[in-house]
């Protein structure tokens, strides 16, 4: 194999360990997902905008899940190359939102996804 | 553990700009369009805020005539010392993080209705502009510590970045609600139930076998059913507040406006009342949900590794049965700069209830007896405060209270001692109803809780009553 095809293999296999998800030890919960899947391209300083479940009140995630979140992410791609749309199933995209929603700005206790 | 993790909150315009919802019945939705801080709430409520300004939950100290001996002035948290972490004023506002790198403390400011300036006695713009209206009248309003663009920090809503949420959070105002009030009533003391014992998160959402009073299938109420007084004076000062804001307007349940004096249609029931409080036996124990600090030893410096912070070596315990003794409503304080007058137990009672068997205004109450182990200066005998936000993350005891000797007293160097401490504090929440009470022989039989010596009989009444009969 042709040396940079070498490299670039290479490079593209550590880039998807990088972003390999956390091997949960269980079912992992809404805040799992949103750590590995929302933090990757929302963190403080990104370029996307830093959103952390506390950056919006109950009311704007529901809108935003329901009215923008298809739309905002038709093109948007995971760190590893894959579709946003494609790696978050209908069952995680369940529990990110009900995270989302659980510790907004406005409830009770409203929360990041962590570290 | 939460984490409320504020460093820029960046919002991508699409997200910010989406229309608000259909609109919910907030009583304030048109009142203002946007949120600019206190001064949208000034703009109608000056008055209020003046009234605010000079209440309780401000100043953090008030008229304490029911203190004995403490004179006229104007006493309460912000300038007494406490057995718990020790005094607010020394420790009032700052991020103090550990080797970490996390935050471990932003000051007793926490639970200040204010916007981070200490409160002064002057009603100015600055100090109506530093009340936070919305912490105890706005729901799902959030607030966190920022630094200030000049240097300094303050206490900012959590949305600041996000003026849609905000406005709409702001426009959610009404009369307090348990869960409000309870962020800082029940957190205080360094977590959840740690300080009072009896206000605890479980009651902003329980029911009548919990507390008859706050239960949702009980009276339902608010804290403000009972405690809301006029002009943003609250009624009610437990056994151990120095201050108060109504005392000329006390609270309790025996009044007529509540119970009246004979609420049981049982007369060998109802004769009791003249001489036991109602919560005596009608709180068989606190911190039935969560534990709470019984002991705080200040002289032992303890380091969770797992938080990387230090604390004090603190005993926690759940589901306790009170202590009981006689209570006229008045209370004997250790005040700060007054040499420590020693309990025959050898304690120093930093607060203690007032009355005998022998004062016909006093009757029995249930208290959780709170002990500590606190700093006195080895001359002077006066109880020390600890700069405990620094001690937080370095574990230095020693340079902790020598600094607050130096901040309180302005006595550099101070050489001190350590003693130990009480404070009785009144339990009065989580009321239960008539088939949970206490029962006859949980007083009166040979294992009876009250330990009768103590409150002045020879022996247990009932029994020397039925010897005498026979």
């Amino acid at each position: 194999m042709h040396r940079t095809t070498q490299l670039t293999l290479a490079a593209a296999l550590l880039a998807s360990f990088a972003f390999a998800p956390t091997a949960f030890a269980g079912e992992p919960n809404g805040q799992d997902l949103y750590k590995t899947y929302c933090k990757s391209c929302h963190a403080a300083g990104s370029a996307h905008g830093e959103y952390t479940p506390m950056t919006l009140i109950q009311d704007q995630w529901e809108r935003f899940y329901k009215e923008k979140y298809a739309a905002k992410h038709a093109t948007a791609q995971m760190p590893d190359g894959r579709k946003v749309l494609e790696a978050i199933t209908p069952e995680m995209l369940a529990k990110i939102r009900k995270f989302s929603v659980d510790h907004a700005a406005d409830s009770e206790q409203p929360m990041t996804c962590g570290k | 553990m939460t984490m409320r993790k504020l460093t820029g909150l960046a919002l991508a315009g699409a997200l910010a700009s989406l229309p608000l919802a259909a609109a919910e019945p907030f009583s304030h939705k048109d009142a203002f369009e946007h949120y600019e801080g206190t001064r949208t709430c000034l703009a109608c409520h000056e008055d209020e805020a003046r009234a605010f300004h000079g209440s309780q939950h401000y100043q953090w100290k008030g008229s304490a005539p029911q203190l004995v001996g403490a004179g006229s002035k104007p006493l309460g948290k912000i300038n007494t010392i406490n057995d718990f972490c020790t005094g607010p004023a020394a420790n009032w506002i700052g991020l103090v993080k550990n080797s970490r790198g996390d935050v471990v403390s932003k000051g007793c400011s926490k639970c200040h209705a204010g916007l981070g300036e200490l409160p002064q006695a002057e009603p100015s713009q600055a100090q109506l502009e530093n009340i936070d209206c919305l912490i105890c009248h706005a729901k799902g309003y959030q607030r966190d510590l920022f630094e200030k663009p000049g240097g300094g920090f303050e206490w900012k809503p959590i949305l600041w970045k996000n003026q849609e949420g905000l406005d709409s959070v702001s426009k959610r105002v009404g009369p307090p609600q348990r869960a409000m009030c309870l962020r800082c009533h029940s957190a205080s003391g360094g977590g959840p139930n740690f300080k009072r014992g009896d206000i605890e998160y479980k009651l902003a959402d329980t029911d009548r076998s919990y507390d008859v009073h706050m239960g949702k299938d009980g009276a339902d109420f608010q804290c403000t059913s009972c405690h809301a007084g006029d002009k943003h004076r609250v009624r009610g000062r437990g056994a151990d507040l120095a201050g108060t804001d109504s005392p000329a307007n006390p609270l309790s349940c025996s009044t007529t406006e509540c119970h009246g004096s004979a609420p049981h249609g049982e007369p060998m029931i109802d004769r009791h009342t003249a001489r036991v409080a109602c919560t005596t036996c009608h709180i068989k124990t606190f911190a039935r949900d969560e534990a709470t600090d019984m002991v705080r030893d200040w002289s032992k410096p303890k380091y969770d590794a797992e938080a990387d912070r230090y604390a004090a070596t603190i005993t926690m315990q759940k589901d306790v049965i009170p202590v009981y003794a006689w209570w006229n409503g008045k209370t004997h304080a250790q005040l700060p700069g007054e040499a420590v007058k020693t309990q025959a137990n050898g304690t120093v009672g930093m607060m203690v209830p007032d009355g005998s068997r022998q004062d016909p205004e006093a009757r029995i109450f249930a208290f959780k007896l709170h002990k500590g182990r606190l700093p006195v200066l080895t001359d002077k005998k006066w109880i020390v405060p600890i700069l405990v936000e620094h001690f937080f993350a370095d574990g230095d005891i020693f340079s902790a209270t020598r600094k607050a000797a130096e901040e309180t007293y302005g006595i550099a160097d101070a050489k001190f001692e350590w003693t130990d401490t009480e404070r009785y504090m009144g339990i009065f929440h989580g009321v239960q109803p008539r088939e949970q009470a206490l029962q006859c022989l949980d007083c009166h039989g040979a294992k009876g809780r009250l330990d009768w010596k103590a409150l002045g009989y020879g022996a247990d009444p009932l029994l020397i009553r039925v010897t005498a009969k026979k």
